[in-house]
């Protein structure tokens, strides 16, 4: 397989889990407005998802529709949904001859979706969960058609690399955007709206029940977003799912360089034996960090080796 | 009974595909005219609305940008289908398979010996100042001899309902993804009326094409590769569908990397020897090392990795030189010197305007002629005696004088024409024939039918889809 098409494999899948992420933030931070009318909250969003630092004032909740009407379709911001989805298409369109035919056709769907103009006008007048809902749908389906038509080949593990690396560093920016400052807000500890929203926006909170039953505090959500091998958008469940692809990367190219492998590998083992006391023993944000670090040197292996094109 | 078909007005003096002078309904089209007059024109545009949403999902489209937007067009597609008896198809091919066999002789000798010229046929300086002449390609022996192996050509109808060549496109025409598309709605469109009308099937083109290719070089599991000039370039889809349908890599000049006269491609797995390219860019971007030196689409050092024989590309650089409108001119000439047979598909009357007397015969009738510059394409720069201004006219006229090499002038053509649905009416518009060609050491395949382009605007004789053309899918249908 072409370098450059690897590359292009590997963002399609990123920008994939990208949108699908921002979806899911709109969503419940939109919910849980809806309880406490905080709508401030928007700030730090914009701010770490849209690049945006200048925020207009946002008080009520006319602000907050705007707020999501350019999240979603602002054409100049690189980073809105619409502009997501366009280079996820973009990429997509440039390695048809590697993916299934189904999985273009529904990423062709979702794009001519999302650039169709009535679609921001229908937004004003939507429910706006019910109108992320929808989106989200072509995410599921997305999903769906690449597990049950793509070939388990180069391609497939490149897509994977691309979502899962996309997804730990949502995962660490959750962690870092949302938990960290909790103690800041103690008051709001109590407020069990507050923990349902967080977990919901990550998709958690079935099993943090499950697991914790009613207690909410933050070393269980640290412990279940960082170490828990079972919790699909956990650190460590992303990590191990790098570590699958990479060695097969390997096997499938026969490449001599165990480089990569060996630093997801560390990675993956360092998770492993981690509790949550050791991770409050280093300290979150240290944790976090030394993470960031790891994800880097794996993001230049993995460009140095595949995707070069320089020989 | 007050039905489309009824209603049809045919265009003054020019051949009708479907209906005959006197508006009876040729016989070819007869369970289609039955069809038509069955079926509410309300289904008839739900079925042009499906073809177009069809072609939108499935991405057969290209982006026009707008303000750094990016819209997706479709190139419009009309829905009832351009049927041709195969008993005449029979003759269209074997003349587009002696044309091609023709030109290729053509291309071989005047980029060796040039006993055609020395023979005096064609003028040594029509040649040596062509500017798609390659100096390059001079003494270069290209596999198989095969300089030829991708070609279109433009067929139309006159009104003495004959076929006439309209142009030759050797330079890798685009297009064939269309007739695939084309064919796999209308199967959808007409379920029931397709399999009873035995049209002989177009699916396996890129196999075809494969298959040729492979034959090109004699290694047993050669790499085969497609180079595109980008994901921004107009005929992006078709690239990427030829690619997908033959199961070769899409490749960009960037991808490609030279090492010891070799080419290669990048690829995660390391470095991989590429052995055919079959390039989707033009001669004047291959190599920058011999053509235009700001070109980042092609590879530098490609042209000395191909005369060593190392790689093969399709087509040949150089074929340029022979389809173009001063050259065609002398292609029955060309015929005759090389096979020593009789064209079967007939030129158009055409003439040479550095030829003074026929230069004054073309504009004391300019009212009746078509002036091209010889080197255009695309319908661009060329001069509709027939709905110019007198301005427009004078202005063409100074620029004719100032290099009248450069043009050549044919009598104004009807173009048959082929019923479409349009504003709810079925009404004719006028269409070409672009049949594709395949030259591999197996010798010539021509895919049956090929793509009907269409000149939507109503009079109008431009089916050049950047100036508002669309297409159909064209049926050949066998014999009983």
């Amino acid at each position: 397989m072409l370098s450059r098409v690897a590359n292009n494999l590997f963002w399609m899948d990123r920008y994939m889990e990208r949108s699908y992420g921002l979806l899911n933030l709109i969503k419940t931070n939109y919910n849980s407005t809806l309880d406490t009318g905080d709508y401030s909250s928007w700030n730090n969003i914009q701010k770490t998802y849209m690049g945006i630092y200048k925020s207009k004032p946002n008080d009520e909740y006319l602000d907050t529709i705007s707020i999501i009407n350019t999240m979603l379709f602002d054409s100049e911001n690189p980073n809105t949904m619409s502009n997501i989805v366009i280079r996820a298409r973009e990429n997509a369109r440039s390695v048809q001859e590697h993916i299934s035919r189904e999985l273009w056709l529904s990423v062709n769907k979702y794009y001519l979706h999302i650039s169709n103009e009535n679609l921001s006008i229908n937004f004003r007048n939507s429910d706006p969960i019910e109108f992320v809902n929808e989106m989200l749908q072509f995410n599921h389906i997305y999903y769906s058609v690449a597990d049950i038509t793509q070939e388990r080949g180069n391609a497939y593990c490149f897509m994977n690399l691309g979502k899962y690396l996309e997804r730990v560093v949502q995962s660490i920016e959750f962690l870092s955007l949302r938990i960290i400052n909790l103690n800041d807000k103690d008051q709001k500890l109590s407020e069990s709206f507050f923990w349902k929203n967080l977990l919901i926006s990550i998709g958690g909170y079935q099993l943090y029940v499950k697991t914790y039953k009613s207690i909410f505090n933050v070393e269980n959500i640290i412990e279940m977003i960082t170490i828990n091998e079972n919790f699909p958008r956990s650190i460590r469940y992303s990590i191990i799912k790098l570590y699958t692809h990479i060695e097969r990367l390997n096997n499938y190219n026969k490449l001599n360089d165990r480089q990569l492998l060996f630093h997801v590998g560390k990675l993956k083992n360092s998770l492993q034996y981690s509790t949550i006391g050791s991770i409050k023993k280093i300290g979150l944000q240290k944790f976090l960090d030394e993470i960031k670090l790891d994800l880097n040197n794996i993001s230049l292996y993995i460009n140095k080796i595949y995707f070069s094109q320089s020989y | 009974m007050d039905s489309i078909v009824n209603n049809y007005r045919q265009y003054h003096n020019t051949w009708d595909e479907m209906f005959t002078e006197e508006g009876s309904i040729r016989e070819l089209y007869t369970e289609f005219g039955s069809y038509l007059e069955s079926v509410p024109v309300e289904n008839l545009n739900k079925m042009q609305e499906f073809s177009k949403q069809f072609f939108m999902n499935q991405g057969v489209t290209f982006t026009v940008y707008n303000n750094k937007k990016g819209v997706e067009r479709i190139f419009p597609f009309d829905i009832i289908p351009r049927i041709i008896k195969e008993k005449e198809w029979k003759i269209i091919q074997s003349g587009i398979k002696q044309r091609i066999k023709a030109l290729n002789f053509f291309l071989k000798d005047i980029y060796h010996e040039q006993f055609i010229i020395k023979d005096g046929l064609i003028p040594a300086n029509l040649i040596a100042s062509h500017p798609n002449y390659i100096r390059e390609m001079r003494n270069v022996n290209v596999p198989k001899n095969i300089y030829t192996h991708i070609s279109g050509i433009d067929l139309i109808r006159d009104r003495d309902g004959e076929f006439y060549v309209l142009e030759d496109n050797l330079r890798t025409p685009s297009g064939v993804s269309y007739m695939l598309e084309n064919r796999e709605i209308t199967r959808r469109l007409y379920p029931k009326l397709m399999p009873k009308k035995k049209v002989l099937p177009i699916d396996n083109y890129p196999q075809l094409l494969y298959d040729q290719l492979k034959t090109l070089v004699s290694i047993d599991n050669p790499e085969i590769v497609l180079l595109t000039p980008g994901l921004y370039n107009s005929a992006y889809y078709e690239h990427s569908t030829l690619a997908r349908l033959m199961g070769v890599e899409l490749v960009e000049g960037s991808d490609l990397v030279l090492k010891n006269h070799n080419v290669f491609m990048k690829t995660a797995g390391g470095l991989k020897k590429v052995d055919v390219i079959y390039r989707r860019i033009d001669d004047d971007y291959l190599d920058p090392l011999s053509f235009n030196t700001d070109s980042v689409l092609g590879l530098a050092g490609i042209m000395e990795a191909y005369r060593q024989g190392n790689v093969v590309i399709v087509n040949a650089p150089g074929t340029g030189v022979a389809d173009d409108k001063a050259v065609y001119t002398y292609i029955p000439a060309i015929i005759r010197y090389y096979l020593n047979e009789e064209p079967i598909l007939k030129n158009i009357k055409t003439f040479q305007l550095s030829n003074t007397d026929e230069k004054n015969y073309v504009i004391e009738n300019i009212d009746q002629m078509v002036v091209k510059k010889t080197d255009g394409s695309g319908g661009y720069g060329m001069l509709m005696g027939k709905s110019a201004s007198k301005r427009e006219i004078k202005d063409y006229i100074r620029k004719i004088d100032l290099k009248p090499e450069n043009f050549i002038a044919q009598p104004t053509l009807s173009l048959s024409t082929s019923p479409c649905i349009i504003n709810n009416e079925l009404t004719p518009r006028c269409v070409d024939l672009r049949p594709f060609a395949v030259f591999g050491a197996n010798g010539i395949s021509v895919s049956p039918g090929g793509l009907s382009r269409v000149a939507l605007k109503k009079g109008s004789l431009v089916v050049n889809s950047s100036q508002g053309g669309g297409s159909k899918d064209t049926w050949v249908i066998k014999d009983d």
